[in-house]
């Protein structure tokens, strides 16, 4: 993780001046980091570095990879990085309405006919009859922390069923899965190419889909500092025009398909330099392909899907009750879906 | 009960300490030892009270302790060894503790001690709050709790001020009239020796070795302060010892 | 020149009087302990008026009112209480395991040369690993419920229980322990009365760290498989970046700390009245 306090001063107590340092953005290989996760939801930044479109949107970038999806809203807002691509959770939230963080587009979201995240449960709660979400009443569901978008996805599912979850926070993915396996929690949900190979040791059951219950479920988004939104307007254009650019490589090759098998694999080629790196290519392939979701068109943004989360977290008293729609997302970049 | 010491030597690693030590310790008698410092006295002690092995040579009981003797053997330390966390009569109650005695008796012998050792008053006091004279006395109450047949005692009043000193030295006369037991006292210093033996032991520098025992008649309780018929036996002491404790100081230098 | 001149002619003047100077000023620090209520007000003033004024930004410092508003709704929704009471019962039975398992072994290695030369080693092993790190592997021995959490707290306070009680088992004064012997106490005895009433003193200062690092750790424990508890809630506030809450959380710990350490005051005046 990283941050640092100094520039967390910086940023709240000299806005101005930092604005102030920087250059307007033209054409100029602008030297710019992009936080991002070793995910292959993360693959239009990487398609848009790697063809070139960022460059062509006179950006210099440079990636800077997390652990995480919390600690990306905070190096947002710390000034270390310029623009991520994340979850909505409660942690963004509050730093938005902290006047840190702006969600200025859409990236990856539930889209019927594509295969989307899974609900998956113990093997020990699927020999004692669980086969569906409704069955999980009373059920120890996994979640990283409160506040986490696994924890939205079990909560408005638990709400539809209208059936009781206790959360259990464990952290980290891979402690999630260990407690899966073991049996000590029962119910998590995942993206599908996680879920998929987990479900083939038989340990880890798949029951049900989330987009039965978030229909176009916007679950990332592009989010800057919201100094970048308000006074790097040109800057913020130039990056998602790269990033859209990336969005639509990848929607027209992997999803649509546009270019057969051989753009397919081109297209694995160029995303395992990033994702599943330590695995030979051969076995990183199956992954990146089963992990392919739906990237919204030009980094449109679901805003229908937005206010339902943040609803969502202000409910459960996760974020302040004072938080409006326009205070987390800045509506003025992107295409807006309602 | 007499104790009696038989052709005992006894040496640390190869460094011999005591050298054919013969003696017997008379029942309802003191027995002084002196002799300069490091010649063995204190270890002489712990061998008579069992607290060490002797290498060589029999330490024997001859005849049975009194009647009503917790613990034959007992000792008197040089800086009390009382438990800071017990009152004083708590104190005296540890060493009766572990004998099955009624509530009633184990009362009446920690008022009896307490009392003769004119401890009533400070019942409740911790250590901490007692002057070095009133600690020591509490030790010796602790050893006349158990009715011992033998007092050990190791230089018992050396932590001790000169007028604090003299006067528990008076107290313990009085004890001991009041109620003779037997007892070694050990000492570097001659007064108290003279004062309190009814036999005085002199030890040679280490290896300690006895080059000198007298007897002196005149009744302990009769014997004071000044008293013209102790300070021969102190100059006749000191005479003997005045070679032996250069000697022995000369000795530790080199070490 | 003119001085060195001055000085060696009084030197000889016996008719100059002149008070001793006093020169054995400072170095001797004394408790004021106003003084400690003085800071913490300054600082809390000082930190309410800089965010109140925007010159600390909110992303930087809660404002200290918000964070005792915080408090107070924690309090009064009932939820302080649902937090604080696992905390607590999971802060009192790990410490006590730890420290009990600590003192028991510590003596043994205190008193017997086979168990010190046996465990001494193991104990130096254990000592430096940091105990959260054995967080998962808790969690697949004793499952993620209350027993890896009464597991880390019970282990982060064993260690320095263990060494504290054998370092002073071994300063208990041995003259006590020989007179206990020479007037035949039994081997019990010594133990109870003598040994352990003499190392209780090192004991109790080895408890006030157990317990501090068993406040350390509930945290970490928390951090798997918590829904309620003060730890959770500080990493749940961490993790919404809710400041106010992170240090409302933060205050209650640190209240919490407090109050442990003057129950061991407590404890240390009653059992060491001696002292
Ligand atoms: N436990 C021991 N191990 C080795 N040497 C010892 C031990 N106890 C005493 N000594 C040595 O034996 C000698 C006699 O000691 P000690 O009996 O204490 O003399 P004193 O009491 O007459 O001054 C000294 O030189 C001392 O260093
Ligand atoms: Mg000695």
């Amino acid at each position: 993780m990283k941050i640092s306090r100094r520039k967390l001063i910086v940023l709240g107590g000299g806005a101005i001046a930092s604005s102030a340092l920087s250059m307007p953005a033209i054409a100029s290989n602008k030297k710019i980091k992009v936080g991002a996760l070793r995910f292959t939801s993360h693959s239009a930044s990487f398609i848009a570095k790697e063809r070139g479109y960022f460059k062509q949107a006179g950006l210099d970038v440079e990636f800077e990879f997390f652990q995480a999806a919390q600690p990306m809203a905070i190096a947002i807002a710390s000034g270390d990085i310029d623009y991520a691509v994340t979850a909505i959770s409660g942690g963004l939230i509050s730093l938005a309405e902290k006047g840190a963080v702006k969600v200025i587009g859409g990236a990856l979201s539930e889209e019927e006919g594509i295969d989307g995240q899974k609900f998956l449960v113990s093997d020990k709660a699927y020999k004692a009859g669980v086969r569906s979400p409704k069955d999980l009443n009373g059920k120890r569901y996994a979640v990283t922390q409160s506040g986490s978008s696994f924890h939205y996805m079990g909560s408005k599912m638990a709400a539809a069923e209208n059936i009781n979850l206790s959360f259990v926070p464990l952290q980290k993915v891979g402690a999630i899965i260990g407690a899966l396996k073991s049996g000590q929690v029962d119910a998590w949900s995942i993206v599908p190419h996680i879920a998929k190979p987990l479900s083939r040791g038989g340990s880890i059951h798949i029951i049900g889909n989330v987009a039965d219950y978030l229909p176009n479920y916007q679950i990332t988004t592009v989010f800057t500092s919201s100094n970048n939104a308000k006074n790097e307007r040109a800057l913020t254009k130039n990056f998602l025009t790269g990033f859209s650019k990336g969005v639509d490589d990848y929607a027209s090759t992997m999803i649509d398909k546009n270019k057969g098998d051989a753009g397919v694999n081109e297209m694995v080629d160029l995303i395992h330099k990033y994702v599943y790196t330590s695995r030979p290519r051969e076995k990183a392939a199956p992954s990146i392909i089963n992990g392919t979701m739906r990237l919204s068109d030009g980094a449109s943004l679901n805003l229908a899907s937005i206010k339902n989360q943040l609803e969502w977290f202000k409910s459960e008293g996760l974020v302040k009750k004072s938080i409006t729609i326009d205070t987390l997302v800045d509506q003025s970049y992107v295409k807006i879906i309602s | 009960m007499n104790i009696k010491i038989k052709n005992l030597n006894h040496s640390y690693d190869k460094s011999k300490v005591l050298s054919d030590i013969n003696l017997e310790i008379m029942d309802g008698q003191i027995l002084s030892i002196i002799g300069p410092s490091g010649c063995g006295k204190s270890t002489l002690l712990r061998l008579i009270g069992g607290l060490e092995k002797p290498c060589s040579g029999e330490i024997t009981q001859i005849g049975s302790p009194p009647a009503g003797c917790l613990n034959a053997m007992t000792y008197i330390f040089q800086d009390f060894a009382l438990l800071p966390w017990r009152t004083v009569e708590e104190n005296v109650s540890l060493v009766l503790e572990d004998h099955s005695l009624s509530n009633e008796i184990k009362r009446s012998v920690i008022d009896d001690v307490l009392d003769r050792t004119k401890l009533k008053d400070f019942s409740y006091a911790f250590p901490k709050q007692l002057s070095g004279g009133m600690k020591q006395r509490v030790a010796i109450a602790r050893a006349l709790a158990v009715n011992p047949a033998v007092l050990l005692m190791d230089e018992p009043l050396s932590a001790l001020d000169s007028q604090t000193r003299e006067l528990l030295l008076e107290d313990f006369i009085n004890l001991w009239h009041r109620k003779p037991f037997t007892a070694v006292y050990i000492t570097h210093n001659l007064s108290e020796a003279v004062r309190l033996g009814h036999k005085i032991l002199v030890l040679s520098r280490r290896p300690g070795k006895i080059i000198e025992t007298i007897s002196i008649e005149k009744p302990i309780a009769d014997r004071k302060l000044i008293d013209k018929d102790l300070d021969q036996y102190q100059k006749h002491l000191w005479n003997i010892m005045h070679d032996e404790a250069r000697a022995a100081d000369a000795e530790l230098l080199n070490v | 020149m003119y001085d060195i001149k001055n000085k060696s002619n009084n030197s000889n003047n016996l008719n100059v009087n002149k008070p001793v100077p006093f020169i054995g000023k400072g170095f001797q620090p004394k408790t004021r302990s106003w003084m400690g209520y003085f800071v913490f007000f300054i600082i809390i003033f000082v930190l309410e008026l800089g965010t109140s004024t925007g010159v600390i930004s909110s992303l930087t410092l809660p404002k200290p009112s918000d964070v005792l508003e915080t408090i107070i709704q924690l309090f009064q929704s009932g939820l302080l209480f649902k937090h604080l009471v696992p905390s607590i019962l999971r802060l009192v039975i790990g410490a006590l395991i730890g420290i009990s398992l600590g003192i028991s072994i510590g003596t043994l290695i205190g008193l017997f040369s086979y168990f010190r030369s046996g465990l001494v080693p193991v104990i130096a092993a254990i000592f430096p690993i940091p105990k959260i790190a054995l967080l998962p592997l808790f969690v697949i021995w004793f499952g993620i419920g209350e027993g890896s959490k009464y597991a880390l707290i019970a282990l982060g306070s064993f260690t320095p229980t263990v060494v504290a009680t054998y370092g002073a088992v071994d300063n208990v004064d041995r003259t006590l322990i020989r007179m206990g012997q020479s007037f035949g106490l039994s081997w019990i005895s010594i133990v109870y009365k003598i040994v352990l009433p003499g190392a209780m003193p090192g004991i109790l200062s080895g408890l006030r760290i157990s317990l501090a690092i068993s406040i350390i750790l509930l945290v970490a424990a928390e951090m798997l498989g918590a829904e309620y508890g003060i730890g959770a809630y500080i990493l749940e506030a961490g993790s919404l970046y809710d400041l106010e809450r992170l240090f409302a959380g933060v205050t209650i710990l640190s209240l919490l700390g407090i109050t442990v350490s003057v129950f061991v005051t407590k404890l240390e005046q009653k059992i060491l009245k001696w002292r």
